[in-house]
């Protein structure tokens, strides 16, 4: 085999992993917005989309960029329904915080670390909840955004153990020379 | 060593990107704040590709649902068997008062020759998904632009109204529940007929709103469309009045979280046609008020107006004293029911059928 396939196919696989966090934040949007509920909407859904932005945000923040970020909001706030662009905007202000404190995010372990992604998503929703109050120029109840905040923060547990898993098995040995 | 310069070059070069972004993301929200239309149709383009698959997926899920519901209501099935009796007990003789009182409205509306209701066509539809968000609450329907299904008919169960279309696809039509924070419907509250608002904010019970402050409700008072604005029909049973927290509440009859089978009514009001008489009497007469009474005619010793003096030589091709016009008989029938016993004209045909 030549070096310039050598290098195609290694481009190649490198393009696919870098697709892949974009590709779970999709998949994590289109699961938690889908139409059914097995608690007859007892229970709402969660943020399943924030799991994956902060997951690689803190562990490879080349491959979970701003352009992401965005898309992966913009397909939250076309699914979810509800005011455009609200998802968008605090999915993007979530990240702007995690990226900027990295270092003291990445350092948290066990409890610490579902109180950092906590923090993420209370920054999410808080951002979220002050842009519909501003659209609607009234407060709507806090209790549903609570709840879903509530709910988010449980999802965490199982949520981060399925992303790190892909994250070993296919984005690592994508791109081993890291 | 490597990790350590990686991150320092990234951070200077995500700064401009994640600015870019932020602003975009403002930018989106003004937007979709200005037009909407581009999130909406996106979103029903969606939900009619998976049209399919929801409902393939949704009789396993709601069955479940049924099952977990059915768990909790094994230990209280026998209260709940006399409860039911009781109550079918007591709907039964509602409904022969009911018959009763259909049959006297029947014979009422015959006597008055009454304009009978506008036949209102409905789409039978499913429930294939509901989404039950912080900011929205809504659910699918299997039924779109194909059965003639349109933005803002009312969607209604066998118990009342659930709410109202407010986006349509080919195959899928969404509906904002009553609850939901944008929903605002025109109801009437009976007994008194007073006007209202309702208006959801994501709890169970919607807000009565645009009341008048003088207006005391008791709880129990029927809440129903009122048919303002021409889009729903009037009518539809929507609640009870319930007092909660200083203020008004709707305790709505259907439950939107649990309706499978729905209605969606395509109520159009036809548009008013003025009678043709009216087209040529003067606004007063043609809103059932008197015609005003002609000037006397001037005493012969009275002082001449100028204008009057100018008709006199001729100067105007106007006639002087103003014609009168007797008002056509509907309309003095209108003014007579308008004002029972202020007019000494015989009966109309109306009374004569009485």
């Amino acid at each position: 085999m030549k070096l310039s396939d050598r290098t195609g196919i290694l481009m190649g696989w490198r393009f696919l992993s870098a697709l892949i966090p974009f590709l779970c934040g999709f998949l994590a949007v289109f699961l938690s917005n889908l139409p059914l509920s097995l608690t007859n909407g007892l229970v709402p859904a969660p943020l399943l989309a924030l799991v994956p932005i902060y997951f690689w945000t803190l562990v490879r923040p080349d491959l979970m960029t701003p352009a992401a970020v965005f898309g992966i909001g913009l397909f939250q706030d076309i699914m979810g329904g509800g005011p455009p662009g609200v998802w968008t905007l605090s999915f993007v202000v979530t990240y702007a915080v995690i990226e900027r404190q990295r270092e003291a995010f990445a350092g948290l372990s066990g409890l610490g670390a579902v109180l950092g992604f906590a923090t993420a998503a209370l920054i999410a929703s808080a951002c979220a909840y002050a842009t519909v109050a501003l659209y609607y120029w009234h407060a709507p109840p806090i209790a549903p955004i609570v709840a879903e905040l509530v709910v988010t923060v449980l999802f965490y547990i199982p949520g981060v153990y399925v992303v790190g898993v892909v994250h070993r098995r296919l984005v690592g040995p994508l791109r081993s020379d890291f | 060593m490597a990790n350590g310069t990686w991150k320092i070059a990234r951070r200077g070069n995500t700064q401009l990107p994640l600015v870019i972004v932020v602003a975009l993301a403002v930018v989106l929200v003004l937007l979709g704040k200005a037009q909407s239309d581009l999130f909406d149709r996106a979103r029903t383009a969606i939900i009619d590709k998976m049209q399919p698959l929801l409902v393939a997926v949704h009789a396993p899920v709601s069955q479940f649902d049924r099952w977990l519901g059915s768990a909790n209501e094994i230990f209280t099935v026998y209260q709940e068997n006399l409860r039911l009796k009781d109550e079918n007990a007591r709907l039964r003789q509602w409904r022969n008062v009911a018959v009763v009182m259909q049959d006297r409205v029947k014979r009422y509306q015959s006597l008055l020759h009454a304009v009978p209701d506008p036949d209102i066509h409905s789409v039978l539809s499913q429930v294939i998904g509901r989404a039950n968000r912080p900011f929205l609450q809504t659910m699918i329907l299997d039924a779109g632009g194909t059965n003639n299904v349109k933005p803002g008919e009312a969607v209604v169960d066998a118990r009342g109204m659930i709410g109202r279309i407010y986006l349509t696809g080919a195959r899928t039509s969404w509906v904002i529940l009553l609850t939901d924070l944008n929903s605002r419907i025109p109801v009437t509250i009976a007994p008194g007929n007073h006007q209202a608002i309702m208006v959801g904010d994501n709890t169970e019970m919607p807000t009565l709103d645009t009341m008048s402050q003088t207006v005391t409700l008791h709880a129990g008072d029927q809440v129903v469309s009122s048919g303002d604005g021409g889009l729903l029909p009037p009518g539809l049973p929507i609640g009870t009045v319930v007092g909660q927290a200083g203020q008004y509440r709707v305790a709505l009859l259907a439950d939107g979280a649990s309706a499978q089978d729905v209605e969606i009514l395509a109520f159009r009001r036809p548009p008013e046609e003025l009678p043709a008489d009216v087209q040529n009497q003067l606004p007063a007469v043609a809103a059932g008020l008197k015609p005003a009474a002609p000037p006397l005619p001037a005493p012969a010793d009275a002082p001449v107006l100028p204008a009057q003096a100018a008709a006199a030589h001729g100067t105007s091709t106007k006639p002087a004293a103003p014609k009168v016009t007797k008002p056509a008989p509907d309309v003095t029938a209108a003014a007579q029911q308008a004002a029972p016993g202020t007019s000494e004209t015989p009966a109309d045909g109306a009374d004569q059928d009485r």
